[in-house]
């Protein structure tokens, strides 16, 4: 592309096209026209003119519902990036909606609600990927509530237990190590689950042992300072769940340590609820750990999810012009929904005014 | 228009519908049990059947939890098929809750969003009813990650081919907080490392001083702060490059060079402008001059009226009340002494430039002063122009005016100069961002090595060595009331009850049940030395109601756990919490059996006294 066609090709698209081109690209955008906007493009373009191209195609084609040409799929890659898995994609990219599109109607919203033909658990491709990326390395999981990390969970203690190894599982509250210690009894049998609080042991023995992460914490810096824990040799994994939780404004920093000190010969596995950056985590994992962290992460929800709207007159809309979720959206609100909110503002808000 | 929907009409909507089970998250405690007493007077129970399900899944629970038996909420959940779930109730009930709702007992349950990561059960659909969430006081937005906490509990894997998120308007609810949050990508985390003294103990019992910068390198702290100072070098290096047609010329740093020339050269020309020819204590005095000064003249004195620059010369000169009434002009220069003496002096804008009342005034008092007044010291600075001076003397060193690079130089001056600086800033940035926790940790070396932890060469001293064991919040406070011997001879209770106060950090009031004269007493000493240690170390609430309630719960062995609920306002879930907490502080008392065993021994027993009732039922 010379850069007449390339001036001519940004021309043709639209302002917020451009502006999503030029986020990390040029300094200040938002402030710029349009015209400006293509000159400034232009001018960054100079630095990398092959990523930029591909990154403008990336989006057109977006944009047209096309496929892009095979060169253009791939966005630009990160160069801090080692090793994107194949569910790294942003959830963004769902086919974007027509904006004029009527909503759909509350029947079609509701329709396949109930209980499913009860089917042989099969698990989900993700979660093989965890379990087979476990074998070797760290693994930090990021995926929706709900998608079943407890299954990887429950797996990867089974198959540590076989090699006899010895298992523990972090939870952030002492209130879900409670339900997880009622739930791995029914699952392993009561004698291989054990639980420790600070002031009791129930079974302290057992290969899976159920904490939560203050307590494991402690026992590492005991074992530190060199009043051996024993066990502390034969571990084999350590899930921490919700690991979300480093990011505590308390109680995050219990969550470092323990990543920090959690001995070598131990495998991690971090599950976490979706967060933003789970890229970081698995960086810095891989900074600090003695193999690469894998990172598994996806968006997709196992049970779809479908947001809907109930007025306070019992009068119930979809919340989005479709029935999933439009994600990167917010905007695409069902028209039934705007209506009746706007109502219920105008009913509410002139008493607020008045007093 | 009501200003959001009954509880009622909300599950009977969702019945309809088909929606149920549903988890309805409401903003308060006291919400949720309003919900369920709006649920009183309904009309709709459940069928027989379903009642008798919820009869045996509670019995089930009970059999395990016997607190659950007892639950005023059970008539209504069985009736209705709805419950509460929220942080005021206890742990056994919550699970009762949750076990009811696995089965598909329930229709709904309605719980508080602050502890949306607590509610572990999912539903079919999730009814929403707030944007933003309570947090320490106030009130913030609900984040993109917690609506999607909050919304992921919608739909169960297995038993639903959809879940549903509804949202239901209340007062003061943002829907586009929601909508974003729907369909937002969730914010990144980031690191939240502190470094604290038990932290600092325990790496230096393990570790040399010396090692301990490289472990905390590997924390997510610094990983982010490297990524941080990674993009700071990166525009570092973009500044590099711009810098590079500023190379060296004729000499190696020619900024450097041409900055102090040029510095020189403006010195030089502005000194011709700026210079007056007076004396530099006249300048000094001159400031002092003020109307209602009383000021010595060669042989009498006067009170100063204005004081002005005279047209021609702008030499400094005062207008002076002399002691008959005489007004007279003179040049400052002439003023032998400046007393330490003001009287108010009304200024006017013609002569004799203050109001005839204050010049009346003034003459009386010029006359009725004593002979002796004390003198105003007034520092006369050195001859200030000796410094550019020097350099003018030098200017004539520089290479510059003759230089061959000298237009280029000065041409560029400006652009280099500006990147320079930016080189700087970011070269002090990055430093900073990579030596921060370091300085952090070696702040709280030095608080430790004050206290007498660590020695000088930050090695545990003996105090040091227990004081790493104790590994909770307050610990400083906590280790220092062990050190000066506050516990000492303390019954189980009064122990119990400090530690009550100190492990309980929730603000919201509860009543006041009447507390002993020792544990008052204790307790006023540790709020003192709390006081003195908030430099270290953020004080603890220290409330004297919770410690009540703990000391009660030990000393009185009979008490049952109605009967302590009933002396306090406090949430039966609160008053668990509570304890609960207090235990863990106690077991971390119980570590330094080896090194006070007056102490263990105490918290071991006050253990066993607390671990009764309900608080036996969970690990």
């Amino acid at each position: 592309m010379t850069t007449d066609e390339l001036e001519k090709l940004l021309a043709q698209q639209p302002v917020a096209l451009l502006h999503r081109l030029a986020r990390g690209r040029v300094h200040r955008h938002f402030r710029a026209g349009k015209r400006r906007l293509i000159e400034l493009l232009l001018q960054h373009s100079a630095n990398n003119r092959a990523g930029f191209e591909s990154d403008l195609l990336t989006l057109i084609g977006e944009r047209q519902h096309q496929p892009a040409p095979p060169a253009a799929a791939q966005p630009a890659p990160r160069p801090h990036r080692t090793s994107t898995p194949p569910h790294g994609r942003r959830p963004h990219r769902a086919p974007e909606p027509e904006s004029n599109e009527p909503g759909i109607s509350l029947a079609e919203w509701l329709e396949g609600i109930g209980v499913p033909a009860p089917q042989p658990f099969v698990p989900d491709p993700w979660q093989i990927e965890a379990l087979a990326a476990l074998a070797e390395t760290d693994v930090v999981v990021s995926v929706p509530t709900g998608s079943g990390k407890t299954y990887v969970a429950v797996e990867a203690a089974r198959r540590a237990m076989d090699e006899n190894r010895t298992v523990i599982y972090t939870s952030p509250l002492k209130a879900l190590s409670n339900t997880k210690y009622t739930e791995f009894s029914k699952i392993f049998g009561v004698d291989r689950v054990g639980i420790l609080t600070g002031d009791r042991q129930d079974n302290g023995q057992a290969p899976l042992l159920i904490m939560t992460t203050e307590i494991l914490r402690n026992l590492l810096y005991d074992a530190a300072s060199g009043e051996i824990d024993v066990r502390l040799d034969t571990l084999g994994l350590v899930i921490m769940d919700e690991s979300q939780y480093l990011a505590d404004p308390e109680r995050g920093v219990v969550w470092e340590e323990t990543i920090v000190f959690c001995p070598s010969q131990a495998k991690l596995l971090l599950l976490s609820a979706s967060i933003g950056n789970p890229q970081d985590i698995a960086d810095w994992l891989t900074s600090i750990r003695p193999t690469a962290c894998r990172l598994v992460r996806h968006s997709k929800r196992t049970v779809p999810l479908r947001a809907g709207y109930l007025h306070p007159n019992g009068k119930l809309a979809p919340l989005f012009r479709t029935a999933g979720i439009p994600y990167g959206h917010p905007s695409h609100l069902h028209p039934e929904a705007k209506r009746l909110f706007r109502e219920y503002e105008d009913d509410t808000q002139p008493s607020r005014h008045r007093s | 228009m009501p200003p959001s929907i009954h509880p009622v009409d909300l599950i009977a909507t969702l019945r309809q519908k088909h929606l149920t089970p549903a988890i309805v998250f409401l903003t308060s405690r006291r919400a949720c049990d309003e919900a369920m007493e709006a649920f009183d007077h309904a009309k709709t129970i459940l069928p027989p059947a379903r009642q008798e399900a919820i009869a045996t899944a509670l019995a089930r629970v009970t059999e395990q939890y016997p607190s659950v038996a007892e639950h005023p909420l059970i008539p209504t959940v069985q009736r209705i098929g709805v419950a509460a779930h929220h942080a005021g109730h206890l742990p056994s009930w919550k699970i009762a809750v949750e076990e009811l709702m696995r089965q598909g007992c329930l229709d709904a349950v309605f719980a508080t969003t602050t502890l949306a990561a607590g509610v572990d059960f999912p539903a079919r659909t999730v009814v929403i009813t707030q944007s933003s969430i309570r947090k320490s006081r106030d009130f913030t937005d609900l984040t993109i990650g917690e609506v999607q906490q909050i919304a992921g509990r919608a739909g169960r894997r297995g038993k639903d081919h959809v879940g549903f998120a509804v949202i239901t308007p209340s007062p003061y609810i943002d829907l586009g907080v929601l909508t974003k949050g729907l369909t937002g990508h969730p914010e990144a985390i980031d690191s939240q490392f502190t470094i604290t003294y038990p932290m600092v103990l325990n790496l230096l019992k393990a570790h040399p001083h010396e090692q301990i910068q490289a472990i905390l390198a590997k924390s997510f702290a610094q990983f982010q702060l490297n990524q941080r100072a990674e993009v700071l070098e990166r525009k570092l290096d973009v500044v590099h490059e711009q810098m590079s047609p500023f190379g060296p010329r004729i000499c190696t740093d020619w900024i450097t060079q041409w900055h102090t020339f040029d510095q020189a050269r403006r010195q030089k020309s502005h000194r011709h402008q700026t210079q007056r020819h007076e004396p530099p204590d006249v300048t000094a005095r001159f400031h002092f001059l003020t109307p209602g000064r009383v000021i010595g003249l060669s042989r009498s004195r006067g009170i100063v009226l204005r004081q002005y620059r005279s047209k021609g010369q702008k030499s400094p000169m005062v207008t002076v009340l002399r002691p008959d009434g005489a007004v007279t002009e003179c040049p400052a220069a002439i003023v032998s002494e400046v007393f330490d003496r003001h009287f108010d002096c009304e200024e006017a804008p013609t002569y004799p430039w203050c109001t005839a009342a204050s010049f009346d005034e003034l003459s009386y008092q010029l006359n009725e002063l004593p002979t002796r007044l004390p003198v105003l010291p007034i520092l006369v600075p050195k001859e200030a122009e000796t410094i550019p001076d020097s350099i003018v003397q030098t200017l004539g060193d520089f290479p510059c005016p003759t230089c061959p690079s000298r237009p280029a130089c000065q041409k560029d001056y400006v652009v280099a100069s500006r990147l320079r600086q930016e080189q700087h800033r970011q070269m002090k940035s990055i430093q900073a961002l990579r030596t921060s926790l370091w300085h952090r940790f070696q702040e709280r070396v030095e608080a430790l090595q004050r206290f007498g932890y660590l020695t000088p060469a930050a090695q545990l001293t003996a105090d040091g060595d227990w004081a790493r064991l104790i590994r909770i919040d307050h610990s400083l406070l906590i280790t220092e009331l062990i050190r000066a011997e506050a516990f000492t001879g303390a019954e189980p209770a009064v122990l119990t009850g400090v530690m009550a106060s100190i492990a309980h950090d929730d603000d919201r009031p509860g009543a006041f049940p009447r507390i002993s004269p020792g544990l008052s007493s204790l307790l006023g000493q540790v709020r003192k030395l709390a006081e003195t240690l908030s430099p270290y170390e953020d004080p603890p609430l220290l409330r004297a109601d919770v410690a009540a309630l703990a000391e009660r719960w030990i000393g009185d062995p009979n008490l049952t756990w109605i009967g302590l609920c009933r002396t306090t306002t406090m949430a039966e879930g609160d008053i668990y919490r509570l304890l609960a907490r207090t235990l863990e502080f106690l077991s971390q008392l119980h570590t330094l059996k080896a090194t006070h065993p007056g102490l263990a021994d105490t918290a071991s027993q006050a253990i066993a006294l607390i671990r009764r009732g309900v608080l036996e039922e969970l690990p």
